[in-house]
């Protein structure tokens, strides 16, 4: 009985830690163990549409050099919802970037979220719920 | 290690509240129009026999098991790779081909809009933009679709309807093109597949959609392929939403090829 109970804790317990199911689109092909932060992130193009919003922005890694990054978001549709719109990142925007990025170990990720130069969070509609920091 | 059932109760709803599942499940798809319209109540009785109006139902449907597929539905089956954005997907949706029905009614279930005239039922789906006509004038469905000397077969087939009651419509499909897929999930069927859709409208602002699929061709029984529960619309203002292929193309180029570790890897 006692070993009964003991597997039922199990269980509940695994249910605590077990793995988030892929969502709408897959994020398989992303390290979602940990949001990667990239500071003083420069927006070169944002694109609003479907299948997924995308963000391209310039970022300066350590030896100076200037990487540019893709990252996507969910569809308009669903961002809307989250506060965001077709307005909330014009090229040249100042931003903060939380991004879990592709295993591939391209420039390239999903967001977890965006702050702006104003201070405002902007949050992806599938991982933006992660907390990271 | 004593345990009470009440302690196991609390034990196991702690575990949901903090599981990655259940953030998956809550989170992960994001509350939707639909979600949100929901605590909005019944606004009232249902009216008889009218759907007219503009509803948004979950981004994706209940999507019901399939039975065992007949060796033929297990041959076509095999070749539907599903998912856009891998690159070995053969899926119609990566390069903004027409879903065509069913899948127009189990796939981005947004939105969808009713509009009566006397002798039909239009359809008005969101995704695409894309219209039904049901006819609801009597007429029988056609029959030997897409057979010599029979009518050609569309992608969206051939639909009537009729009022079961005050509050269902029920919808009948047939002789839809053969290169549709039945859902995302890359389930295919045969010219001959029939489809049911049944609307019903519980109250003003609730309705519940069913899509069963009969096609024995490919399937073994009948089955519900997906469920649905769509709210109305407040303003009645439904959004836009389109797959471009210039957009499309866009998006694969510049995340989903780059993402894909096989490919950056030269494996393909």
């Amino acid at each position: 009985m006692q070993l009964r109970l003991r597997a039922l804790w199990v269980s509940i317990l695994s249910l605590a830690v077990c793995v988030p199911l892929v969502a709408h689109h897959g994020n398989v092909a992303y390290d979602t163990s940990k949001a990667v932060v990239l500071k003083e992130a420069t927006v070169t193009k944002f694109v609003w549409a479907n299948p997924h919003t995308v963000i391209q922005f310039d970022v300066k890694d350590d030896k100076g050099n200037t990487v540019h990054w893709a990252g996507e978001a969910g569809s308009p549709s669903a961002l809307r919802l989250l506060g965001w719109s077709q307005s909330s990142l014009q090229p040249g925007d100042m931003i903060t970037v939380y991004i879990y990025a592709a295993k591939s170990g391209q420039p390239v990720g999903r967001l977890n979220k965006i702050v702006l130069a104003d201070g405002t969070e902007l949050k992806d509609s599938a991982l933006g719920y992660r907390d990271v920091e | 290690m004593q345990i009470s059932v009440a302690n196991l109760v609390v034990a196991l709803a702690l575990a949901l509240t903090f599981s990655p599942l259940a953030a998956a499940q809550v989170e992960q798809r994001p509350p939707s129009l639909s979600d949100k319209l929901e605590k909005m109540g019944p606004g009232g009785p249902a009216p008889r026999r009218d759907l007219t109006g503009a509803w948004t139902g979950k981004l994706e449907p209940q999507l019901g098991d399939a039975p065992p597929l007949t060796p033929l539905g297990q041959q076509r089956f095999k070749l539907n790779i599903p998912d856009p954005f891998r690159a070995q997907s053969n899926d119609p949706w990566a390069t903004c081909d027409p879903f065509g029905f069913p899948r127009s009614v189990t796939n981005e279930t947004r939105g969808i809009t009713f509009a009566q005239m006397p002798d039909r039922m239009v359809m008005l789906i969101q995704y695409q933009k894309v219209w039904r006509i049901i006819w609801m004038d009597g007429r029988p469905l056609p029959n030997n679709v897409g057979a010599k000397g029979g009518p050609e077969t569309r992608w969206y087939g051939y639909s009537v309807g009729r009022w079961e009651g005050d509050h269902t419509l029920v919808v009948e499909t047939a002789g839809v093109d053969d290169r549709t897929w039945v859902d995302r999930r890359g389930y295919p069927h045969s010219v001959d597949m029939h489809v049911t859709e049944r609307y019903t409208r519980l109250d003003h602002n609730t309705m519940e959609q069913t899509v069963t699929i009969d096609d024995p061709k490919i399937f073994t029984k009948s089955f519900v392929v997906a469920t649905n529960r769509y709210k109305w619309i407040p303003d009645q203002d439904d959004e836009e939403q389109l797959c471009v292929p210039s957009e499309m193309i866009n998006y694969i180029k510049t995340i989903a090829i780059p993402a894909d570790e096989d490919h950056t890897a030269g494996k393909k």
